[in-house]
C-alpha cells in the first residue's frame, strides 16, 4: 500500500461527497450524510484515516495533509449546508404563519368632537392668544340686556315676536350674545377685551342657511384710545389666523343699533381665493360678520365715561365659520347629529 | 328698494357705469342686492339700512351719489300755476293729535279727468315694478319714488263735511281699506277722518270708500308726516305693510311734505288736467327744531385712527348738505339737514366722514395693551373630558334645545320648564329640562337611518323656569364591537357603561361615592346605579325606550358636570414599587344574592396594609355545587413597600381573609 493509493481514495471520497451533497434537502438527510462520512466509528473518511498507521512513515505526512484537507472541506461544506437548510426551514415555518395582511385591522371605535365644538375651540384659542378673556351668560335673557341696553329702540323690528322667542313680556331667548357684553361692562371698568361665544335663538324656519337655534361669537374691546383702525386690524388678524395668511378682510358700511360706524365684514372667498365662484356668487367675497365702533349710548347704560373711552365690537356665526371651514352647505347637518356626518370630524 | 339709473341721472350727473356705481354704493353702505341691466337703463335693488330713510327715494340716493362724485344735486324744478280759489275756502284740515302727526299738507285740485297715465309715467313705474293704476294715483307713487314723500289722493267729493281731521281711531271703529279688507281699529291707531268716519289709516293705507275712481272730479291731495313708532305699531297690529308705512316708520323728512305736495299737484294737473286751488293747506303744529352737531378735529384721529384733511372733511359735509355753521381750530359745528333723521351727535358725523372718506383709507392696527387672555373657568377640564370621551368611543352631539312639555315632564316631572309664548311648532314649545329626550331622538334618528351601534354624548344646557345649567349625558346602544372576520360581535352592556363611568371618575380623580338606590323611573330598576349627586347611570327602562320605538337596550349616564369639575383633584403620583408583588387567587362558593360589594367589604375589613388590590375574575352561576350557590374567583394582590413578601406571610393573609369571608358571608373555599 502506498500513499498515492491512499490519497487517491481520499480524493474519491471527496468526489463522492460532492455528488452526495447535492441530494441533501433537510436536516435529516444532512445528519445522514454527516454520519456517513464523518461518524467516529464508521464514517468513510474515518475509516480511511485508520489506514494512516499502515503507511510508511515518510508517506504519512502527505496522506495526513490531504486527509485533513478533505475533512475540513467536508465539514465546512456540511456547516454551510446546515445553515442554508436551517434558514430555509425557518422561512418555511414563518411562511406557514403568514396572515392575509390585506384583511382590515381590528378597529377600536373612536369618538368625534362635534364640528361646532372644534371651531369654537379654535376661535377661542385665537382670541385668548391675542389677550382676550372668554365670557358667557344666560340664554334665557331679559329684553333689557338683549335690546334696551344695546340701543334697540322700542318697536325695533328685531323685537318683533315674529323674529324673537318670548318667554314673558320682558324675558326672551337671547337673539345674540351681545347681552354678555353689557353684563360684563356692568361688572368691570375698562379695559374690557372679551369674546362671548354661545347659543342664540331666532324665529327662523329651518333651511340650509337658517336655524332657529345657532351659535355666535362676539368680541368687545373698550379702552382709552381704541380706534376704527384697531377694529380693522383685529378683524384682519383673526381671519388670517383662522382661514390662512392669504385671507383678505373688507369692511362695508352698514347699520346696527349698537355700533357706529357699523360695518359688514367680508373675507376673501376661501374657496376661490377671491376670483369668484358659486359659493361667493362670483363676487370673491363672503360676508361673515357685523362690526363697528361701540355706540356711545351703550356707555350710558353701564356708566362708562363716553368721552374717555372708545371701543369696538364684532360678531359672527360659529355655525357659519364652521360651514365655511369645512365647505358644508347645509346648517341642518349640525343639529341632526347623524353619526355618518359627525364621524368625519376629528 | 329699487332705483333706476336713468331716473337718478335726472337728479345728478353720474360719471360712471351702473356696475361701477354699484361698487361705489357698496363702499358708502348702500348694499346692492341686485343690479339688473334693462336695455339702456339699469335697476339697482338696494338694501337700505333702517336708519337711512332718506335713501328711500331717487332724490335721496342721488344725494349720496352727489357726495360720492362731488357732483351737483338737482332738485326738480317746476312751474306751479294756481287758481284764484283758495283751497282753504273749500276744505279744512285739523290735527287733534300733533304728537302723532307733526305736519299735514293738503292741496285741492278741481276738475280732474281720471284715466290712464301717459306712457312715460307708466313706463317709469313699471320699470321699478309698480303697477300703474290711474293718472292721479300714479302721480302719487311717482312722487313718492322720486322724492321719498308718501302721498295720498282722496276723491274730495266723498269726504263728508269738506274736512280732514287727523285723530286717533275710536274704540271699535271699523274701516275698509283700499285692499277691500275691513279693518278693526283702536285708539292706539292714528286715522285720517272726515266729519263722519275714518277715511284712511294714517300713513299706512287709504280707505276704499274715498279712493280715486273713474268718476272722481275733485282731488284732495295729502302729504303728511307721521310719528314713526305709531306707524310701525299700527302696521304690525293690522299686519299691513305698504310703501308708505315702510317709509314713515323709518322716518320721513318733515320738510319735504310741502314741496312734494306742490310737485304732485303740478304733475296731476299735467296728466289729469284740473285746476290747482291756491295755497297748500299746511298744518304744521310740531315745527322741527334745527339739529346741530359738533365734530372735534382731534376726535377724528382718536376715534378713526388717523387724521383726515380739513378739506376732505368739509367737502363731505358740503356734499351731504350739512351747513358748517362754525369752524374753529377745534373742529366744526354743522346744521343737520332735515332728511337726516339719524344724525344728532359727534359719532354720527364721524360715521359720515368714515363712510365717505372710505373705510379702506383707514389703516389696520392692533389695540395696544399688556396682559393676558383667559378661557372660561373649567375650560381645560371640559377639553380633558371631551378627549377622554372621544378616546372611549363616544361622539359629541348638539341637538336642538326645543322640546314639548309632556315629553320633558315624563323625565323631569317636578321641573317647570321655560315655556315659549311664540314657539315655531307645538312640539317645540318649551326648552328642554333634561338631555334625555333629545339624546333619545338623536339615537332614533340614527337608527332610522340604519345605524344601530352608537356611542354618543352631549355636554349641553338644560333649562328650567328661573335658571339654566350645563349637564353631561353619555349614551350607548347596539354593539360595542361589530362582528368581523377576526372577532365575534360584542353587545354594549351594563358593565361597559359602568366601566366608562368609572374611568371618567378615575380620570378626574373623583372618589367614588357610595351607591344610593334611588334612581329615576326611566331607568331599568335592576340595572341602574346612582353615585351620590354626581352621576346616575344604567339601562334605560324598556317602557321609555318603547316611546322612541327603540327595541334595543340603551345605556345612559347623566353627570352633574359642575360637581364633577369642582370635585376634580390633582392626584399625587407614587413611585413604582421596588419589591415584587404576590398574587393569590381564591375560588369561593357564595350564596346567591350576596353582592360583590359585600365580598370586597369582607376582604377589606381585615385591614391588611399589604393588600394592594382585590379583583374578581371569574363568576359561575352553576356547576358542581349546590344550586343555591354561585362561584366567584377573586384575585388578591399583596405588596410591601419595604420588603419582598414571603409565601408564609401571604398564607397568613389569605387565611385571615378567608376567615372573614366565611364569618361574614358564609363563604366556602371551592375545591
Ligand atoms: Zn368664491
Amino acid at each position: 500500500m502506498s500513499s498515492s493509493d491512499g490519497i487517491g481514495r481520499l480524493r474519491a471520497i471527496e468526489r463522492q461527497f460532492d455528488r452526495d451533497r447535492i441530494s441533501v434537502a433537510d436536516l435529516k438527510s444532512l445528519e445522514d450524510i454527516r454520519t456517513r462520512y464523518l461518524s467516529r466509528k464508521a464514517g468513510l473518511l474515518t475509516l480511511e484515516l485508520q489506514n494512516l498507521g499502515k503507511l510508511p512513515k515518510d508517506q504519512r505526512a502527505d496522506f495526513g495533509r490531504v486527509a485533513n484537507e478533505v475533512k475540513l472541506k467536508i465539514e465546512a461544506s456540511l456547516d454551510t449546508l446546515q445553515a442554508t437548510i436551517a434558514e430555509r426551514e425557518k422561512q418555511t415555518a414563518l411562511g406557514r404563519e403568514a396572515l392575509d395582511v390585506t384583511l382590515p385591522g381590528n378597529r377600536r371605535r373612536v369618538g368625534h368632537r362635534h364640528p361646532l365644538t372644534i371651531i369654537r375651540n379654535e376661535i377661542e384659542d385665537i382670541f385668548v392668544s391675542m389677550g382676550y378673556t372668554v365670557e358667557d351668560g344666560p340664554e334665557v335673557e331679559s329684553t333689557y340686556y338683549n335690546f334696551d341696553a344695546l340701543n334697540f329702540p322700542a318697536g325695533h323690528p328685531a323685537r318683533d315676536p315674529r323674529d324673537t322667542f318670548y318667554v314673558s313680556e320682558h324675558m326672551i331667548l337671547r337673539t345674540h350674545t351681545s347681552p354678555v357684553q353689557v353684563r360684563t361692562m356692568e361688572k368691570i371698568q375698562p379695559p374690557v377685551r372679551i369674546i362671548c361665544p354661545g347659543r342664540v335663538f331666532r324665529r327662523d324656519a329651518f333651511d340650509p342657511t337658517h336655524s332657529p337655534m345657532f351659535h355666535q361669537v362676539e368680541c368687545l374691546v373698550v379702552d382709552e384710545g381704541i380706534t376704527f383702525a384697531d377694529l380693522k386690524g383685529t378683524l384682519e388678524r383673526f381671519h388670517k389666523r383662522f382661514f390662512g395668511e392669504k385671507t383678505k378682510t373688507r369692511l362695508r358700511p352698514s347699520f346696527f343699533p349698537f355700533v357706529e360706524p357699523g360695518a359688514e365684514v367680508d373675507v376673501s372667498c376661501v374657496f376661490c381665493d377671491g376670483s369668484g365662484c358659486r359659493v361667493c356668487k362670483g363676487t370673491g367675497w363672503i360676508e361673515v360678520m357685523g362690526a363697528g365702533m361701540v355706540h356711545p349710548n351703550l356707555y350710558q347704560f353701564v356708566n362708562y365715561d363716553a368721552d374717555k373711552y372708545t371701543g369696538f365690537a364684532f360678531g359672527g356665526g360659529i355655525d357659519r365659520y364652521t360651514a365655511l371651514k369645512y365647505n358644508i352647505n347645509d346648517l341642518q347637518l349640525f343639529f341632526q347629529n347623524d353619526i355618518r356626518f359627525l364621524g368625519q370630524f376629528a | 328698494m329699487k332705483v333706476g339709473y336713468r331716473w337718478l341721472q335726472e337728479f345728478v350727473d353720474i360719471p360712471e357705469t351702473p356696475q361701477q356705481l354699484a361698487d361705489r354704493f357698496t363702499n358708502v353702505g348702500l348694499a346692492v342686492d341686485a343690479l339688473e341691466i334693462a336695455g339702456s337703463d339699469a335697476i339697482f335693488e338696494l338694501d337700505v339700512a333702517t336708519n337711512r330713510p332718506d335713501c328711500l327715494s331717487h332724490l335721496g340716493v342721488a344725494r349720496e351719489i352727489a357726495a360720492i362724485y362731488g357732483s351737483e344735486l338737482r332738485t326738480p324744478k317746476f312751474q306751479l300755476r294756481e287758481a284764484e280759489h283758495r283751497a282753504a275756502d273749500v276744505f279744512s284740515i285739523s290735527i287733534s293729535d300733533p304728537d302723532l302727526c307733526a305736519r299735514y299738507c293738503g292741496r285741492y285740485i278741481a276738475g280732474v279727468k281720471i284715466g290712464p297715465s301717459p306712457d312715460w309715467l307708466k313706463a317709469r313705474l313699471e320699470l321699478l315694478g309698480v303697477r300703474p293704476i290711474n293718472n292721479v294715483a300714479d302721480v302719487t307713487n311717482y312722487v313718492m319714488l322720486g322724492l321719498g314723500q308718501p302721498l295720498h289722493a282722496f276723491d274730495a267729493d266723498t269726504l263728508a263735511g269738506q274736512q280732514i281731521i287727523v285723530r286717533r281711531a275710536d274704540l271699535d271703529e271699523k274701516m275698509t281699506t283700499l285692499d277691500e279688507v275691513e279693518r278693526q281699529l283702536d285708539p292706539s291707531m292714528l286715522v285720517i277722518a272726515d266729519a263722519k268716519r275714518a277715511v284712511a289709516v294714517a300713513g299706512v293705507m287709504g280707505g276704499a270708500e274715498t279712493e280715486i275712481s273713474s268718476a272722481t272730479k275733485n282731488v284732495l291731495l295729502e302729504s303728511a308726516n307721521f310719528d314713526p313708532l305709531s306707524i310701525r305699531k299700527t302696521s304690525r297690529a293690522l299686519g299691513l305693510t305698504t310703501e308708505a308705512s315702510y317709509r314713515f316708520e323709518r322716518g320721513a323728512d318733515v320738510e319735504m311734505a310741502r314741496f312734494a305736495c306742490d310737485r304732485a299737484a303740478v304733475l296731476i294737473e299735467e296728466v289729469a288736467g284740473g285746476t290747482i286751488f291756491r295755497d297748500v293747506i299746511d298744518v304744521y303744529p310740531r315745527r322741527r327744531t334745527p339739529v346741530t352737531a359738533t365734530l372735534r378735529r382731534q376726535k377724528i384721529q382718536g376715534f378713526l385712527g388717523v387724521p383726515v384733511e380739513d378739506a376732505i372733511v368739509e367737502g363731505i359735509f358740503q356734499r351731504l348738505g350739512f351747513n358748517i355753521t362754525k369752524h374753529s381750530h377745534d373742529g366744526w359745528t354743522v346744521e343737520v339737514p332735515s332728511h337726516r333723521v339719524d344724525i344728532s351727535r359727534e359719532e354720527d358725523l364721524l360715521d359720515e366722514i368714515a363712510r365717505h372718506h372710505g373705510f379702506d383709507r383707514f389703516p389696520s392696527t392692533l389695540p395696544k395693551w399688556s396682559g393676558f387672555g383667559s378661557h372660561l373657568p373649567f375650560e381645560s377640564d371640559e377639553r380633558f373630558l371631551r378627549s377622554r370621551l372621544a378616546a372611549a368611543g363616544y361622539s359629541e352631539t348638539i341637538p336642538m334645545a326645543f322640546s314639548d312639555e309632556s315629553t320633558e315632564r315624563k323625565v323631569r316631572p317636578q321641573i317647570a320648564p321655560v315655556k315659549l309664548i311664540n314657539p315655531m311648532a307645538e312640539n317645540e314649545a318649551v326648552l328642554r329640562t333634561s338631555l334625555i329626550p333629545s339624546m333619545l331622538r338623536t339615537i332614533q334618528w340614527n337608527t332610522y337611518h340604519g345605524i344601530r351601534d352608537l356611542q354618543l354624548y352631549e355636554l349641553g344646557k338644560v333649562y328650567w323656569d328661573g335658571g339654566e345649567t350645563r349637564s353631561l349625558i353619555v349614551a350607548a346602544t347596539g354593539s360595542l364591537r361589530p362582528k368581523s372576520v377576526h372577532e365575534a360581535e360584542r353587545e354594549f352592556g351594563f358593565y361597559d357603561i359602568k366601566g366608562d363611568v368609572e374611568d371618567l371618575l378615575r380620570s378626574f380623580n373623583v372618589a367614588m361615592q357610595s351607591a344610593v338606590n334611588s334612581v329615576p323611573a326611566y331607568y331599568h330598576p335592576g340595572r341602574s346605579v346612582r353615585l351620590g349627586d354626581l352621576v346616575v347611570f344604567g339601562e334605560l327602562h324598556p317602557d321609555y325606550a318603547r316611546d322612541y320605538k327603540m327595541r334595543h337596550r340603551i345605556y345612559i349616564a347623566e353627570f352633574d358636570i359642575q360637581l364633577l369639575f369642582e370635585s376634580r383633584i390633582r392626584g399625587s403620583i407614587e413611585a413604582v414599587p421596588r419589591f415584587p408583588s404576590i398574587r393569590r387567587d381564591l375560588s369561593l362558593l357564595l350564596s346567591k344574592g350576596i353582592k360583590y360589594a359585600e365580598v370586597e367589604q369582607a376582604v377589606r375589613s381585615v385591614a391588611i396594609p399589604e393588600l394592594a388590590g382585590v379583583e374578581p375574575f371569574d363568576r359561575l352561576e352553576s356547576g358542581s355545587f349546590p344550586e343555591s350557590k354561585y362561584a366567584l374567583a377573586i384575585s388578591l394582590t399583596y405588596q410591601s413597600e419595604d420588603r419582598t413578601l414571603t409565601d408564609d406571610e401571604v398564607d397568613v393573609f389569605d387565611r385571615r381573609i378567608l376567615e372573614s369571608l366565611t364569618e361574614r358571608l358564609g363563604a366556602e373555599l371551592r375545591q
